[in-house]
């Protein structure tokens, strides 16, 4: 069992990082291919224009179940070169299917926390959970090597425009 | 259904437009035009028509056409009904929902395809030759018809190239298999499509080719069990009173939310606990990642857990 002095004290550290915005992807629709965008508009408390998870217009696979913690998605850029290293497996930034994916930002450990993408403040809610229909929808079975890594929910604090290219840092 | 998750891809119907005797050709697009899931030269979707019916259809377009899928139907009117739902049901501009593409025709690497239809059987060849003709791969096309042939504005690019072949039987005899077959190269690869006496036909007249060189297309639905032990079962529900079959390489999920019961599910994948329902009878064959052996006493996983014996019954 973990102490409360340990987990007071790992939760609050904040280790220096600093990353950045290298691909930002949409669908309005369940099951539809990703476009690359060159920015997006995050909108506080609702979610991205335009793409499926915006509360309110909701048209995503889990649009039964509006979930206020996610209206944006995050992914490593490290774990699509982890899974090419350790699985052989050739996974793109558009199909991963979430919105943004970055370089240098530890996602996993920013749970429960706020942070920067470039102008735009989120708070993690919770990690993704990879989704069967995914290994469908690309014709790869990706779906055992994504648990635990298939990205970050985020809930938008402070609305914007971002960009590839901006930064991630900590709040 | 209002409530349930999207269980497929919404289209809109663009266009629809005369295909021949009997014939309509559906144009099918996202309602903002964005691209749609990509398929296989070959390939089919299933398609969700009025009345609750569900019927697959061969996808005829050029799969690099990312937009658009393009189905054509002909009116069967002693058929099980799929055919006049599509074509006395479905009008431009409304709505359809459709499975994603699968399948597919494995033509890439050979060197020369020979594709044999029967009138519309040609549907699963089309995207195949339009993919091969932008590729300056080599086939042949031969349709067999009784007079004009279905299709023909598709059709007229691969006739003009020397691509396509029509065998009308209305002014010439019928041609022999053998005789079709003979005419390919000893490398080719043989597809055929078409009334059924015509596929036991050609099955015959290719017994001497490598299996592996040879496609018939019968349409039927592949049935894809993740599991090999996996078996049909009655599944009981104790509370409503219903009893549903869950098909082979069918999950309980899939049935149950087909019957029109909500259960809530996310990773569809045995992981995330949320469609976790009570058994009370029978054999379930647990194959999540979520329940202790003390859970599964009691509960199963409904996406991925199947059953032992023919019939589970659960607190539903
Ligand atoms: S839907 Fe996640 S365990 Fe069944």
């Amino acid at each position: 069992m973990l102490d409360t002095a340990t987990v007071d004290r790992a939760s609050t550290f904040a280790p220096t990082w600093s990353g950045v915005i290298r691909h930002l992807h949409i669908t309005p629709r369940a099951f539809l291919p990703m476009r690359s965008m060159p920015e997006l508009n995050l909108v506080a408390g609702k979610g991205i224009e335009g793409d499926r998870y915006m509360i309110g217009r909701e048209e995503g696979y889990y649009s039964s179940k509006p979930e206020e913690g996610r209206q944006v998605t995050l992914f490593e850029i490290e774990t699509l070169i982890a899974l090419k290293r350790d699985a052989g497996i050739d996974l793109g930034p558009e199909e991963h299917r979430r919105n943004v994916t970055t370089e240098g930002a530890p996602l996993t450990h920013l749970v429960g926390k706020q942070f920067w993408l470039g102008q735009v403040l989120l708070e993690a809610t919770r990690l993704s959970i990879p989704c069967r229909h995914i290994e469908e929808v690309t014709g790869k079975s990706i779906f055992d090597p994504l648990i635990n890594r298939s990205g970050l929910n985020c809930k938008i604090l402070k609305g914007g425009t971002i960009r590839v290219g901006d930064a991630v840092r900590n709040a | 259904m209002a409530g349930l998750p999207v269980r497929g891809i919404k289209t809109v119907v663009e266009a629809i437009e005369d295909g021949g005797p009997g014939i309509k050709v559906y144009t099918l697009c996202d309602p903002d035009r964005w691209e749609l899931p990509p398929f296989k030269p070959g390939a089919h979707i299933d398609i969700y028509l009025p009345g609750g019916l569900v019927r697959t259809y061969s996808l005829c377009n050029d799969p690099a056409d990312d937009k658009r899928y393009v189905v054509a139907v002909k009116r069967e009117a002693d058929g099980r009904g799929g055919s006049i739902a599509f074509h006395d049901g479905v009008k431009a501009g409304d709505t359809l929902v459709v499975s994603l593409p699968r399948g597919g025709l494995r033509i890439d690497g050979a060197h020369h395809v020979t594709f044999v239809a029967g009138g519309i059987g040609v549907t699963p060849f089309l995207s195949a030759a339009d993919y091969l003709a932008r590729r300056g791969g080599d086939f042949t096309l031969h349709i067999i018809a009784r007079g004009e042939p279905p299709l023909a504005a598709m059709l007229a690019p691969h006739r003009a190239s020397g691509h396509a072949i029509i065998h009308d039987t209305r002014v010439s005899a019928r041609p022999t298999l053998d005789a079709l077959i003979d005419t390919a190269p000893q490398s080719a690869m043989l597809a055929c499509c078409g009334p059924l006496d015509m596929l036991d036909a050609f099955e015959r007249a290719t017994q001497g080719w490598p299996a592996e060189r040879v496609h018939v297309e019968r349409f039927v639905a592949p049935a894809l069990p993740i599991d090999p032990e996996a078996r049909p079962f009655q599944l009981v529900l104790a509370r409503s009173q219903r009893e549903i079959e869950v098909r082979l390489g069918q999950s309980m999920l899939d049935a149950l939310l087909k019957a029109g019961i909500d259960i809530p599910a996310s990773c569809c994948g045995g992981i995330c606990g949320a469609c976790r329902i009570d058994w009370l009878e029978g054999t379930p064959v647990h194959r999540d990642r979520v329940l202790s052996p003390a859970e599964r006493a009691r509960s199963l996983m409904a996406c991925v857990a199947g059953s032992a014996e023919e019939r589970l019954v659960v607190d539903l």
